[in-house]
């Protein structure tokens, strides 16, 4: 019996929508995705606490219709908060009676520890089997990894698994690499955070930053810095599926999303090849290597 | 408030002691720590000289432990935190959940503090990691405005260190992935930032070049200030504009923010620095010295005085200095 | 005035590589620290008195490089900087900023260097030999 069908089949989950968009084109996208090959879906503001085009209660209702299609949903919380207001929020997405909950902080963790079946997300930090088998303990059934992680390093952490916890990683999509306080949209049309006019609506793929000799390299978004290549891990299926990985997580785009989902479905449940619509990506990171780089 | 000041070397803990550092933080020559450069750092053999320097002065040590551990090393770190207890080490920094449970568990004796490398930005996750692990110091994050450094000291018995001086992350400690993006060695896992054998200095028709595995991080005009080849503090190029597009070089500077911290409830003080030398310590240190004894002696007619505003300037990295998130227009 | 550059080279190697052998046959300086140098070449140049020295690191210590070898690292500041350096009065990064000192080549063993001279106590050193 091999690795894979012990764990069986591979699941896909949808990362929480990182850009700024109308509230309508998110309804819509949403609409799509209840549609899509998407197992799991992650929802909520997890960039910048001034985006306001989504109430809390909008995520509920998104929640809703993509429950009645069959997803699990998962709140995620912010993980960066800076005030009050940034608390209560994570306060109302933990207390959130309906769907699993997504820590991105130590203070989420916090308020989550007692509860059961929550998710520990990608932004914890946790590199090693000790610090997983602590995250169990406190009610974590489903460990993101750390964007860079390595093949490795997720092998180290799921050597000692703890009973019922499921490993995923980021798979597809632009890597979200840095938090900051500072506002780089902003900074770009020389406006303070503060008054930033909500300029991230004008980019809904972020502002593509370029070298001083023309070479792509990151996307900013708001208060994140992502990469600008897609990473993919699509070359890579059959370590991932050895690591013991069970989730796959696409970040959302603004065009293609539905169609990745597809198309890695397909590919998971063994079609031989499929094109996706990126063709500069890069998968540096599962191999150890600068994460630009694609190593498979 | 405690002066809290940087080692990368015997000399340069000397020098911080000599000038009036209350702490002295320095780190191990291996990946356990964030300025994993080569070169730097302390063996056993210089810790313990380091120890009896400080402890002969009734001076403290902290030993930053501030990496994420892996399957594969988790002894290396264990085996520091073994070495800090067992030296007389007065505290450690960790930022390892599983880390701090295991200091805590195995020396219950051994002081921790929780490094910026966390990346707790509010009291909720401070309070969490001291219930858990009787953590007694915490470093906030260089992101947080003045009133949100308040917010977190006023609702929590954790006492609250903030950086003061020297090199500036513009992001969130341990949330920053880029330099392993360009070059594969990661701050969280390895401990270091645009690592040296990644980094090329080139004299170019152009100007002076700094690369980054290759990716142009800046090009500097003769006689521009000169930055650090981090990926932060370089020029590039967005929707038609050329420009420092995250940060400009710079350093920062807190030292007339001094009696705000006070009245905020802030307990330590920290200089960035361990990978620069004896000289930057002892200039560096004995300028806060004497600012906190000028606070602690008059607390309501503190002014920075110009000789402490040109010392520290002439250390800035890039042409400026920064009051960096405490100050609201800098977000 | 380019006057010295016109002199041999060797000299200042040879008195250079005097002081890192004091520091490293007192036990000041660590063999192992300086491993990742053994078989690179370093040039130092003084660039106000137009002086180029050529240090390479073996099984002997430091000695002046042969003639014509590629240098690894380059450093290049004036001679009073290299001073200050040297006497612990000024920061390298601080230099750096402002461009008074000038490294190419490999960072890396640029970073050794200045770090394994950063470690040097030199208190340790009988006072006679320290020379300030």
């Amino acid at each position: 019996m091999t690795r894979e069908t012990e764990r069986g089949r591979l699941k896909l989950a949808l990362g929480p929508l990182l850009y700024y968009w109308p509230r309508t084109a998110v309804m819509q996208f949403y609409a799509g995705i209840a549609e899509s090959a998407a197992d799991i879906v992650y929802l909520g503001e997890v960039v910048c606490s001034r985006r306001h085009e989504m109430r809390f209660e909008d995520w509920v209702e998104v929640g809703d219709l993509l429950a009645a299609h069959g997803k699990e949903v998962v709140f995620s919380t912010q993980p960066v908060t800076e005030s009050e207001g940034d608390l209560k929020l994570v306060r109302r997405v933990v207390q959130n009676a309906r769907w699993r909950v997504e820590a991105n902080d130590m203070g989420a963790v916090s308020l989550l520890a007692g509860a059961t079946n929550w998710v520990a997300g990608p932004y914890l930090n946790l590199y090693s089997p000790q610090s997983l088998a602590m995250i169990a303990a406190m009610g974590a059934t489903r460990w993101v990894a750390p964007v860079e992680v390595t093949q490795g390093i997720a092998r180290g952490v799921l050597a000692e698994r703890p009973a019922g916890m499921e490993a995923e990683v980021f798979a597809h999509g632009r890597l979200p690499l840095a938090y900051s306080a500072r506002c780089f949209t902003a900074r770009r049309y020389n406006l303070q955070k503060e008054s930033c006019a909500y300029r991230c609506l004008e980019h809904p793929d972020g502002m593509l930053l370029k070298t001083r000799e023309g070479l792509p390299f990151l996307v900013l978004n708001g208060v994140q810095t992502q990469s600008a290549k897609c990473y993919s891990l699509v070359p890579d299926l059959a370590s991932v599926r050895a690591t013991g990985i069970d989730v796959l997580r696409v970040s959302p785009q603004s065009a293609g999303t539905v169609e990745t989902l597809a198309m890695l479905r397909a590919l998971c449940d063994g079609a031989s090849s499929g094109a996706l619509p990126e063709t500069d990506t890069c998968d540096g990171f599962w191999h150890g290597r600068p994460g630009l780089e694609l190593a498979a | 408030m405690d002066l809290v000041c940087p080692a990368g070397s015997l000399p340069a803990l000397k020098a911080a002691i000599d000038h009036g550092a209350d702490w002295v933080y320095l780190g191990l020559r291996d990946s356990t720590n964030a300025r994993n450069f080569a070169g730097l750092n302390f063996d056993r053999a210089a810790l313990l000289q380091g120890l009896a320097y400080a402890h002969a002065r009734r001076r403290k040590v902290l030993l930053a432990l501030n990496t994420y551990p892996q399957a594969a090393t988790w002894r290396r770190w264990t085996d520091a935190v073994d070495l800090a207890a067992d030296t007389g080490v007065d505290a450690i920094i960790v930022a390892d959940l599983a880390l701090l449970d295991y200091a805590h568990r195995t020396h219950p004796g051994l002081t921790l503090h929780l490094s910026v490398q966390g990346s707790a930005t509010n009291y909720e996750a401070i309070n969490f990691y001291q219930e858990r692990f009787g953590v007694t110091r915490a470093v906030l994050p260089r992101v947080l405005s003045l009133a949100q450094v308040e917010l977190v000291a006023r609702n929590t018995s954790v006492e609250i260190e903030v950086f003061g001086f020297g090199g500036l992350c513009v992001m969130v400690e341990g949330r920053c992935a880029l330099s392993a993006y360009a070059c594969g060695d990661s701050p969280n896992t390895f401990g270091a930032c645009s690592p040296g054998h990644a980094v090329r200095w080139e004299e170019t028709a152009a100007g002076l070049e700094s690369r980054l595995n290759g990716v142009l991080i800046d090009r500097y005009a003769p006689g521009e200030r000169a930055a650090y080849p981090t990926l932060c503090k370089g020029r590039f190029e967005v929707d038609g504009a050329t420009y420092y597009a995250v940060e400009e070089p710079a350093s920062l500077n807190t030292i007339e923010l001094l009696p705000d911290f006070l009245r905020a409830g802030v307990r330590a003080v920290k200089i960035e620095g361990r990978q620069r030398s004896p000289a930057y310590v002892a200039q560096v240190t004995q300028v806060w010295r004497e600012a906190i004894d000028a606070l602690r002696a008059e607390p309501e007619r503190f002014v920075p005085r110009a000789q402490w505003i040109a010392a520290l300037g002439r250390h800035a990295e890039g042409s400026q200095q920064t009051l960096g998130a405490f100050s609201r227009p800098w977000k | 005035m380019k006057l010295l550059g016109l002199l041999p080279e060797w000299p200042p190697a040879v008195a250079l590589s005097a002081a890192l052998e004091i520091a490293l046959v007192s036990g000041l300086l660590s063999r192992d620290a300086l491993e990742p140098l053994r078989g690179k070449t370093l040039c130092i140049e003084a660039r106000d008195l137009g002086v180029r020295v050529r240090l390479t690191y073996g099984a002997l210590g430091f000695r002046p490089a042969a003639r014509g070898s590629d240098a690894d690292l380059e450093i290049k500041a004036a001679f009073a900087d290299f001073v200050a350096l040297a006497t612990r009065r000024e920061d390298p990064d601080t230099l750096f900023f402002t461009r008074r000192l000038v490294m190419t080549g490999d960072t890396d063993l640029g970073l050794i260097a200045k770090n394994a001279l950063d470690a040097i106590d030199w208190s340790r050193l009988p006072r006679p030999l320290r020379g300030f």
